[in-house]
């Protein structure tokens, strides 16, 4: 019984903070016409001003960037198409990729 | 004098030749990809002019050195404004009365300032189309009233024309993943200073770039080596002095440009020759040998 709980203690102490790391909502967001790295930059920047954005990854073969939140921010499809606009782009598909 | 003035026009070729693009793209023109709204650029580029094979006898030989400095801001995603500052190393040796002579200045030249928007743009999975004007001016920065031992110098090695020269066009850009595109028709109306005129320059433009690298795509944004192919054909009209058309001016040009392109998320560097194919220039204009470009751009 005093194993289990201190196997249960230890699985907790690492389990955590793993799933703490993992940040807040995170976002896949499909967007049309990037086509080059250099080009990349600027939907990065636009989506990087947008209050409780942690990290953003862009994937240019599927023409994907992946946004994940701080904490408890989450991030809205009308905010999301925004950004692609002012960057010159457009938003093709917006979906949460893991829910908090 | 009239006749060093003849080789104006390659000199101001070169000057229509210097890019001002900001995404990637062209080595040699425009694009018609706007920055993102609030991103600025900022592109460096050296290029070396030489122009020689003097049909007048006089056997000139001229080489251009010019530093461009190009600043470029997205003042929203239609529209994005530039300013291009140059500063020239110009030299002409000339044989006059048997006597070899070297005419040469250096400093800041004309600067340009203009606008480009899109007017049409069509965004599809890992492809785009933008159709964009643009228009701006040639303004009066650098001296054209340099003198040295031997007088005044000639138009073609002063460092600015004098005047105030509106240019404008239409460019168009297909981008996918693999390759890019791009067209342009544009036309500089250059007008009279101290008496004295280039001729106006009417061009058109075409550039293919090609993915060589990498073949493969494994997720991320991965840099991307272009090979580009670049084609400029330009006409210039006949120069304007003191009232009457300068015979030994003006003319059309073909130039081919081979390059290569290195292209990350964040900066560019590039480097390409442009090569002339066909020169069928009026007199004794004096026709170019090559130009070497290279180059580097960042976005912040």
């Amino acid at each position: 019984m005093r194993t289990l709980r201190i196997s249960v203690l230890l699985l907790g102490l690492f389990i955590v903070p793993a799933f703490a790391q993992q940040g807040g909502a995170t976002y896949d967001l499909g967007i049309n016409g990037l086509s080059c790295p250099f080009c990349s930059y600027g939907i990065e920047k636009e989506i990087s001003k947008i209050e409780g954005v942690e990290k953003i990854t862009v994937d240019i073969a599927k023409a994907v960037v992946r946004v994940r939140m701080r904490g408890e921010m989450t991030l809205t499809e009308v905010v999301a198409k925004k950004a692609a606009k002012d960057a010159g782009f457009t938003l093709r598909s917006f979906a949460p990729a893991s829910p908090k | 004098m009239r006749l060093n003035r003849a080789i104006s026009m390659v000199l101001l070729a070169a000057a229509l030749l210097w890019p001002y693009r900001a995404p990637a793209g062209p080595i040699s023109f425009n694009s018609a990809l706007t920055l993102s709204s609030g991103e600025f650029v900022f592109r460096e580029q050296g290029v070396l002019s030489q122009s020689g094979d003097d049909p007048s006898g006089a056997d000139r030989d001229r080489r251009s050195i010019a530093s461009l400095s190009v600043l470029g801001y997205g003042v929203d995603e239609d529209f994005s404004v530039f300013a291009v500052v140059p500063y020239l190393d110009n030299r002409l040796d000339v044989t006059t009365n048997g006597e070899r002579r070297t005419r040469e200045t250096s400093g800041i030249g004309d600067i340009r300032l203009f606008g480009r928007y899109v007017v049409v743009r069509k965004n599809w999975p890992a492809r785009a189309f933008r159709l964009s004007l643009f228009a701006g001016i040639e303004a009066p920065t650098g001296e054209d009233n340099e003198s040295d031992r031997f007088g005044r110098l000639p138009a073609s090695v002063q460092l600015g024309s004098g005047s105030w020269d509106p240019f404008g066009g239409v460019v168009a850009t297909y981008q996918t993943l693999d390759f890019q595109i791009d067209g342009q028709l544009a036309y500089q109306a250059n007008t009279e200073a101290n008496g004295f005129a280039f001729g106006d320059v009417a061009r058109a433009d075409a550039s293919f770039q090609y993915r060589l690298w990498p073949r493969t795509f494994s997720g991320g944004v991965p840099n991307f080596l272009y090979g580009v192919l670049e084609a400029n054909l330009i006409h210039q009209g006949r120069n304007h002095d003191q009232g009457t058309d300068d015979v030994n001016s003006g003319g059309l040009s073909l130039f081919l440009t081979p390059g290569l392109q290195l292209v990350g998320r964040r900066w560019i560097f590039e480097a390409a020759v442009q090569l002339p194919m066909l020169q069928d220039l009026n007199g004794t204009a004096l026709e170019s040998d090559y130009v070497v470009r290279a180059g580097f751009r960042v976005n912040f």
